[in-house]
């Protein structure tokens, strides 16, 4: 196993006192929560991609990374909202 | 050497994001929270780009995941704002220190 794919299973190890704190946190913390661990994910993509030396999965956190900024938006919106 | 170099980066990468982590559940409330986040979105992707980059050079690969992180890099800050601002409206009812309406009554001369 490859020093990326090692990293990238730590890294998941990493999202989980987030995941903690989306499980049991109110709105505003668990949202807070979930921006980490959405940047923790798509750099666990990238990992990947370079672990198994597909050049084609590239794109994949490319594409996360421009999602989780439209989806923190929404969250942060419905926040905003009182919801 | 180069191997070394990769596994440097890494695992600053990993300690960062478990860090931060370990902070976004320590701290007290959402607005402390939103300040580890931001090492989780900009210290660890560099520090794993850099690490893609020494790996396989000058490539599609690193290209696609600097472009990711530079929109990371880009994005992270005005998302911590919004939250932030977003927080305190949902807490407050407005951003502002002050509502226009309180400021007024305490221009007023008496």
């Amino acid at each position: 196993m490859s020093a990326f794919l090692v990293t990238a299973i730590l890294l998941l190890v990493a999202v989980i006192p987030s995941g903690i704190v989306v499980a049991r946190g109110g709105f505003p913390d668990a949202v807070v929560a979930f921006q980490g661990i959405a940047s923790s994910v798509v750099m666990v993509l990238a990992l990947i991609a370079e672990g198994f030396n597909r050049s084609g999965e590239f794109e994949l956190p490319l594409l996360g990374a421009v999602l989780i900024y439209g989806s923190g938006l929404v969250f942060v919106r419905f926040m905003e909202r009182g919801l | 050497m180069r191997g070394i170099a990769v596994d440097i980066f890494l695992g600053l990468g990993v300690a960062v994001a478990i860090m931060s982590s370990i902070g976004i559940l320590a701290m007290r409330d959402a607005y402390q929270r939103v300040h580890y986040v931001t090492p989780i979105s900009l210290l660890t992707p560099v520090s794993i780009g850099i690490a893609i980059l020494i790996q396989s050079g000058w490539s599609s690969r690193s290209a696609q995941t600097w472009l990711a992180i530079g929109f990371m890099a880009i994005a992270s800050p005005f998302l911590s704002h919004a939250t932030m601002r977003a927080i305190r409206i949902r807490e407050t009812g407005d951003w502002r220190l002050t509502l226009p309406k309180q400021a007024d009554q305490a221009e007023e001369p008496k």
